[in-house]
């Protein structure tokens, strides 16, 4: 009797044991990444030189969430656009990023007094040794920045903390930019590059080693949404040296999760119809 | 640098308030009594300043009816300023509605000089308001109606909210004489400025996307000019009635000490935006109203209460100081604010050649 019992024991652990192992197996568990972390794609298949230019179809693109940047001009608490879907890629020597967010009006121009554009930047720490403050850099900590407005097109910027920001005399920075759809699904789509051999004091090296910090922020024209009235992202960062490009590891938290849940499940069921239904 | 000019604040020997980092105040008295409305100071500064693309809607020196609207339109309303004379927090401000400065107009000179039009010269659609829109207007009825003109430039205020409302310093006042200018290589058209100014005096370049204001003609202070001789700003060298003094507020020498801090009869527009203007006025007098036989009758014309709301509650004492001073003079003895407010002695009208360092 006894063996007969540790016999079931053993078939139902071995059973749970296989469901785990299958489970995982079928999550791209080996490919899952930091929720932080953005793939950047080497060399996709097709040209990225525009929003929507075939290579983009091959790189996966992260949500990433944007607040109200902490600011002391007025409305500084006042923004509107939620989310931006970045995409990030390189060829043989350039760095390209994907940015899409939801946008109704497409605002143009500055030409009205009360007229403001809808723009975007992405942030980079100017030396790659320290993470920066997050609001424009510090004084001993800068950031570049690439910023695209509607109004003026694209601007590359060098900041250390808030009002600081300061133009390139010799800008390395394209961008090329779309509005398309309509209604809540009208949306803006900037592709942004870079030379990533680009050298000059304050500009960020780009290399193929190591993680490279990165912050976004959008401003919404038509809320009157400028300088430090703008939604903003964390720090994220794109590993250079090609990390895992799967999904990220939320994903994979809430996949082994369901798991669990599952096997406690099954374990306790098991445990419930042994110690009615078996023998005695 | 003389005995009043230190950077603390008001010193043991005069009231003057010169804001910190400042070395002097430049300073302006325009004598109400005098305008005639007639644009020229207008014109002036905007054959100077503001004819290049973008900047025509600017009139950085402009002249209003009062009561009216003014310039912009509803300016007054608009907020900015500080909330209390502890400058600590800004009062939020609006940036004016372009309809509120006014459009240029278009008018049919093509049909008239060309297509042998024989319609009156006007302009075409779209005219509904512009600057001077309700010129000569005023409130009140016949025979007791009223109005007044009221120049206004920058105030290049001691505590400038412009100044504080840009996140990028790109305005500052100008350590030598105070004067409040737009640094154009740090501005990016935010235009925190403009709907931080409560006299609604810094405005937006629509091609340069920058923004702009008087500058106190500091070229023309300098020297800059093809003689290398010092003018008064444009404003005040070409006023037909020469109703402006031009000066430092702390030359106590000078006439414009006299009237703001002595007599106390030279006011700010507007006391209770806490910006501590350097354009000082002359409050208006007028007659009394009438009766509809012509009889005058012991009524201001001018209700007190509305200068009171222009100028502050210290109108009541500088009308009467006026009042009591004419009188004397009236009378025949001397009156040393009478022979400053005549311009007796014009060597006093413009006094910027004071200091060295300014």
């Amino acid at each position: 009797m006894t063996d007969r019992r540790h016999r079931r024991a053993l078939v139902a652990a071995a059973l749970v044991a296989t469901l785990v192992v299958v489970s995982t197996v079928a999550t791209p568990l080996a490919s899952a990444r930091p929720a932080h972390e953005i793939p950047v794609v080497e060399r996709p298949d097709g040209p990225l030189d525009g929003p929507d230019a075939d290579g983009w179809e091959a790189v996966p693109a992260s949500d990433v969430p944007l607040t109200s940047a902490p600011s002391s001009v007025p409305n500084a608490d006042n923004t509107t656009i939620e989310e931006v879907n970045v995409q990030a890629a390189t060829t043989d020597d350039q760095l390209f990023v994907r940015l899409e967010w939801h946008d109704q009006t497409r605002d143009e121009s500055a030409s009205d007094v009360r007229a403001f554009a809808d723009a975007v930047a992405v942030q980079f720490p100017a030396n790659r040794s320290a993470r920066p403050p997050i609001a424009m850099g510090g004084q001993d900590n800068r950031v570049n920045v690439w910023y695209w407005s509607g109004d003026t097109g694209t601007q590359e910027l060098l900041a250390g903390g808030a009002g600081s920001t300061t133009p390139f005399d010799e800008p390395v920075i394209d961008a090329t930019a779309t509005h398309g759809g309509t209604g809540e699904n009208a949306t803006w789509t900037v592709v942004y590059s870079r030379p990533l051999d680009a050298t000059s004091e304050n500009r960020t090296a780009i290399s193929d080693d190591g993680d490279l910090d990165v912050a976004f922020a959008v401003w919404n024209g038509s809320n009157g949404e400028r300088a430090g009235q703008k939604a903003v992202s964390e720090w994220y960062y794109f590993p250079m040296s090609g990390g895992p490009g799967g999904p990220p590891y939320q994903t994979l938290l809430w996949t082994l999760a369901g798991l669990a849940i599952v096997a406690v499940t099954a374990v306790t069921a098991f445990g419930v119809y042994r110690a009615g239904g078996g023998p005695n | 640098m003389s005995s009043n000019t230190q950077n603390d604040g008001e010193d043991e020997d005069t009231m003057i308030t010169v804001a910190d980092g400042v070395d002097h105040q430049v300073a302006m008295v325009m004598d109400l009594n005098k305008c005639i409305g007639c644009q020229t100071c207008t014109i002036a500064c905007k054959s100077l300043w503001t004819e290049d693309g973008g900047s025509e809607y600017m009139y950085w020196n402009n002249v209003e009816t009062k009561p009216g609207e003014g310039y912009p339109r509803g300016w007054e309303e608009s907020g900015g300023g500080w909330q209390s004379e502890e400058h600590s927090d800004r009062q939020t401000g609006e940036i004016p509605d372009r309809e509120d400065y006014g459009r240029a107009w278009e008018f049919n000179h093509e049909e008239i000089m060309y297509e042998g039009s024989d319609e009156p010269l006007r302009p075409r659609d779209g005219a509904e308001w512009g600057p001077n829109w309700d010129e000569d207007e005023g409130v009140g009825e016949y025979p007791n109606s009223y109005y007044f003109y009221l120049p206004r430039i920058c105030n290049h205020c001691t505590h400038p909210s412009c100044v504080e409302a840009c996140p990028r310093s790109a305005l500052y006042k100008r350590e030598e004489d105070g004067i409040v200018l737009v640094d154009q290589d740090r501005c990016r058209g935010y235009r925190y400025c403009v709907e931080g100014c409560p006299y609604k005096k810094v405005y937006y370049n629509t091609v340069s996307k920058k923004s702009e204001k008087c500058i106190f003609c500091y070229p023309r202070i300098e020297g800059e000019g093809p003689d290398g001789e010092t003018f008064a700003p444009a404003c005040a060298e070409e006023c037909p009635p020469q109703l402006r003094l031009v000066g430092f507020l702390d030359d106590e020498d000078g006439p414009i000490y006299k009237l703001v801090e002595e007599y106390e009869v030279a006011l700010p527009l507007h006391p209770e935006f806490q910006t501590q203007p350097n354009v000082y006025y002359i409050p208006p007098f007028a007659p009394p109203q009438h009766t509809d036989e012509g009889e005058s009758v012991d009524v201001d014309r001018i209700p007190r209460q509305y200068l009171r709301e222009l100028f502050g509650d210290r109108v009541d004492e500088a009308l009467d100081t006026i009042e009591r001073e004419r009188q004397r003079a009236r009378q025949g003895a001397d009156s040393e604010l009478m022979e400053i407010l005549q311009d007796k002695n014009p060597a006093e009208q413009y006094r910027l050649e004071v200091f060295e360092d300014a």
